[in-house]
């Protein structure tokens, strides 16, 4: 926790807070931990004899600060990338600050050595913002709320116990007085000193009494992403910068630049030169090699790039191609050698002695790329010796880190600028552009905006690794499961970005990278299984793989939930039961009690000194696990979805049929209980399958915003959708394919299924939702495909072809 | 070189007149509203209005299109309280927002031809605008309550 805490030793103060009229403001204590708290003496243009006073603001926490006119501006350190991450941080300080919603603000501070001190480890992905900021942000304001009861019972001259704070007033209920905060902060100043055991104490609202936290608020950021005025990444400009254009090696790794021939670009006007890049190739810095085009105009590089030759030193290994990178994942499953173990539990070589029959299956996922419609960019800009980077980026204050590494900048040189996020997903964790502006601009001694085109923006992409899964499932009496086995051959993200990233295997004889594993850690009882991690060398050595949009819980929970749906219906059971039998919250599968706080391992990204990085590291004392009640809240959703699609007790038309699917995304520690139920109808002479309609139980814990909860799951939803049915990112020799929209093809707004959601919150503690339904879609419809025709289909994207093969 | 008149206002421009329009508007003249996606015209971030018909900026020359009347997003609506771009806040369509100015301008230019579009209007004329957040169901929605709003207007 980085809430304004003092380094004074705990137990001898409590909160202390001094109070001082405006006049006599110069006298103040001022808080040290947020800058925008001081009120301060200024020289007054236009009589230096008479200076001029800024009055302070009322900053209790660096989450927020108030201003004397009653505007409170929350500090919001994730990026905003499309779930109105400002908004749920303003809805919970507002609740438990008891603001006028009306007075409310979000800003996005910039990020350098200091605030990256103040504010800690900032990033934004796993869907953790809401779950990791929500106790830290409520306690922060209720200690504030607390303050100005106290002062504002003062200035009443009321009794603090008939006081109360209620829509940014605080009212004395027995005296039927009021101040607002306006008032008080314009006749008082307040400095402050918060302790962290203030934190834990202070006393939240009761969740009943809740009104703005479980409101469906209009975003914040709505008027200006409608209105043109929304200032994302690509937008950011600064005077007399200049341009680049990159040129993309001919293989998407290893490659360097050996020679560039320039002599037709230079009768372009405005093209100014051709940069090559060569960084250290070690995996996970992203790019390793590219020409850069620089122009006074982005147009004059693009005309130039084309009129330029790069000459290539290529890798000595052969380039590599979607097929064989399949083969190898085949090869590399039959090896009873390869491998760690990422579940272990009994022994299934046990459980299959002792089983009557087995089962088992093979599975595969194609690449999927983030394609973010806003491509990378960024602006690099050096004044004074600091390096000001202008990017709409999910991790800026990592990016300040790698840029550090890869351009021999001091990160404390690095300031990162937020902008907005034209898309995120996963894909703006990777910095190639702010790296390469860096460079750019370094050399050429002015301020560089680079900018992708579609085509270098997908060749540079980062997708989600192909994969082969194979289960095997050991069948007692009965037709339960005696024992699971499930290897997952990916490649692994985590490993990407060094060792550190990965975590032991359970039985410590090696690492494992959990990232690229999550979700076959299911919650369903099993009394032996074992999970085997095996991570594609092939796929690693090839391409920079990244994390898309529920990372591996796309490939895991498909497989997953497939087999299970298989062994169903092969033993005789019907697939709803046979879930329901098998999440009984035994053991582990009953999450934590309620007591226990989530502590999210966060290893260092290399090129972080390990010092700077325990220095952020949360306390992780406000962080409840979002876990409490397990499989039965699973089981809960599970019910919901079936009762909402009329499962098993409605007459569907020919060829149609429900199929269902649930998950725990994003991971254990952080799980979002979800359930789908799909119902789809196949043309059996053309094999194409029809999504009728998707239903969505969602167990949240705790909604913020229901309506912005509503509208992350109809995005994800989709997305699942788009990935059962187009998505496929291929590698031709070294190369991503394909690079633009007319063949990389996803969902339009053509086609959509009937849409039903149900928001259930049965947990004390708010969990992520911008993922986790992505990953149930592809299953519900392949099992709701079987269901329909009997074709079981085992890879994604699915094709009509194979249907009708397997009708 | 080229002289424009965008959003009621005069620009020159010293731009190669083979320049595509979106990149005139967005880094010359720093209307940032519209927005690069593809560069082939198959995503529609860049829509712009052309004399009053939505077109793609990516695939117009600047030189072309001299003498005609363009409206980006910014000048849409001064106040935005363009009925589209009430109904997008009402039903809170943006989830990101790159592709937004795209179709909010799209969606006039249909709302100009088919005063209340069906489902199937509104697909149609809709569907080569992508949206990587997949906000269609409420891009949807608010087409036609906008629809509705501005017929109520006129009655």
């Amino acid at each position: 926790m980085t809430v304004s805490v003092t380094n004074e030793p705990r137990g001898i103060s409590r909160r202390k807070f001094f109070i001082s009229t405006i006049a006599g403001s110069a006298a103040l204590v001022i808080s040290v931990e947020n800058p925008l708290a001081a009120g301060k003496q200024v020289v007054n243009l236009l009589d230096e004899g008479s200076p001029l006073m800024l009055p302070p603001n009322f900053a209790p926490s660096i989450w927020f600060t108030m201003e004397s006119n009653g505007a409170t501006t929350i500090h919001v350190l994730k990026a905003e990338i499309g779930q109105h991450i400002g908004t749920t941080f303003a809805q919970i300080v507002a609740e438990e600050l008891e603001l006028d919603w009306a007075a409310v603000r979000v800003d996005y501070p910039e990020m350098n050595a200091t605030n990256q001190d103040r504010y800690g480890l900032q990033m934004t992905g796993g869907s953790y913002s809401t779950n990791e900021m929500f106790d830290r942000l409520a306690r922060s304001a209720a200690v504030a709320r607390g303050i100005l009861i106290e002062i504002g019972a003062d200035l009443l001259g009321s009794d603090i116990k008939d006081c109360k704070a209620r829509k940014g007033k605080i009212i004395d209920t027995v005296l039927d007085a009021e101040i607002t905060y306006s008032e008080i902060l314009s006749e008082t100043a307040i400095s402050h000193t918060v302790e962290e055991d203030d934190l834990v104490s202070v006393s939240l609202k009761k969740r009943q009494n809740y009104e703005i936290i479980g409101k469906s608020l209009a975003s914040l950021d709505s008027p200006e992403k409608v209105n043109g005025s929304a200032r994302f990444g690509i937008d950011a400009y600064v005077p007399n910068m200049i341009y680049g254009k990159i040129i993309g090696p001919p293989v998407r790794m290893w490659a360097t630049v050996k020679s560039i021939d320039d002599s037709k670009a230079r009768g372009i006007d405005g093209y100014i030169k051709t940069i090559p890049v060569n960084l250290p190739k070690q995996m996970g810095y992203m790019v390793e090699s590219a020409a850069v085009v620089v122009a006074s105009s982005f147009p004059a590089a693009m005309r130039a790039a084309q009129l330029i030759k790069v000459d290539w030193v290529l890798p000595e290994t052969p380039p590599v191609s979607s097929n064989d990178m399949k083969e190898h994942a085949r090869k590399l499953q039959k090896d009873p050698n390869s491998g760690e173990k990422f579940v272990l539990k009994g022994d299934v070589e046990d459980a299959a002695k002792d089983s009557l029959t087995q089962i088992s299956a093979e599975y595969h996922t194609e690449m999927v790329t983030h394609a973010t419609l806003e491509p990378a960019s960024a602006v690099a800009q050096q004044v004074d010796g600091d390096w000001h980077i202008y990017a709409g980026l999910q991790a800026g204050n990592v990016m300040r880190y790698f840029v550090s590494l890869l351009t021999g900048v001091a990160p404390e040189k690095v300031i990162f600028h937020p902008h907005h996020v034209g898309g995120g997903f996963g894909g703006k964790v990777e910095f190639e552009a702010p790296i390469l502006a860096v460079l750019v601009a370094k050399t050429l001694g002015k301020p560089v905006k680079i900018i992708f085109t579609r085509e270098d923006d997908m060749f540079m992409s980062h997708p989600r690794s192909p994969t082969l899964q194979n289960l095997t499932a050991y069948i007692g009496k009965n037709g339960t499961i005696k024992g699971l086995r499930h290897d997952v051959v990916s490649g692994w993200v985590g490993a990407r970005f060094g060792e550190a990233f990965l975590i032991n295997s359970v039985d410590k004889k090696g690492k494992i990278d959990a990232w690229s594993n999550n979700g076959a850690d299911h919650w369903y009882d099993v009394p032996h299984q074992t999970v085997r991690a095996i991570q594609n060398d092939l796929v690693q050595n090839s391409f920079p793989i990244g994390a898309v949009r529920s990372v591996a819980n796309n490939y895991t929970v498909f497989a997953v939930e497939s087999f299970i749906d298989e062994i169903a219906h092969d033993t005789g059971k019907d697939p709803l039961e046979f879930r329901l039998q098998m999440l009984t919250a035994k053991g582990k599968n009953a999450g934590d009690s309620p007591d226990t706080l989530a502590h999210h391992t966060v290893p260092t990204f290399f090129g972080i000194p390990s010092a700077d990085w325990k220095k952020w590291k949360f306390r992780p004392i406000y962080h409840k696990s979002p876990n409490i009640g397990g499989a039965k809240r699973l089981a809960n959703v599970l019910h919901i979805a079936a009762g909402l699609s009329g499962y098993g007790s409605r007459n569907l038309p020919k060829d149609t049929a429900l199929g269902i699917a649930i998950s725990a995304a994003e991971e254990r520690a952080m799980p979002t209980f979800c359930a789908c139920v799909a119902e789809v109808t196949v043309n059996r002479t053309t094999g194409i399958p029809t999504i009728n309609e998707i239903i969505i139980a969602m167990d949240v814990g705790l909604a913020i915003n229901p309506d912005g909860i509503r509208s992350q799951i109809e995005g994800s939803v989709l997305w699942g959708l788009s990935n059962t049915l187009y998505e496929k990112m291929t590698a031709n020799n070294g190369k991503l394919e394909p690079t633009n929209f007319d063949k990389y093809k996803w969902q339009t707004i053509e086609g959509l299924p009937k849409l039903r959601i149900e928001i259930v919150e049965n947990g004390p503690y708010p969990s992520g939702v911008g993922e986790p339904a992505t990953s149930v879609v592809p299953p519900a419809i392949t099992n709701a495909i079987y269901n329909a025709v009997g074709a079981r289909l085992r890879s994604i994207p699915i094709s009509r072809e194979e249907i009708l093969k397997k009708i | 070189m080229a002289q424009l008149k965008i959003n009621s206002r005069s620009y020159f421009v010293d731009a190669a007149p083979d320049t595509p329009l979106l990149w005139v508007l967005r880094e010359d003249l720093r209307l940032t509203g519209t927005k690069f996606g593809c560069g082939r015209g198959h995503c529609g971030c860049c829509t712009v209005h052309i004399n009053g018909e939505a077109m793609r900026s990516c695939q117009l020359r600047v030189g072309d299109v001299e003498g005609t009347l363009i409206t980006t997003i910014e000048g849409l609506d001064s106040g935005t309280d363009h009925p589209i771009q009430k109904a997008w806040i009402d039903e809170q369509v943006a989830q990101c927002g790159y592709c937004q100015s795209g179709q909010i301008m799209q969606a006039a230019s249909l709302l100009a031809e088919i005063p209340d579009p069906t489902d199937d209007d509104i697909v149609k004329h809709m569907k080569f605008n992508l949206c990587r957040c997949m906000t269609y169901y409420r891009i949807i929605k608010a087409i036609k309550s906008a629809a509705a709003d501005i017929r109520k207007a006129k009655s």
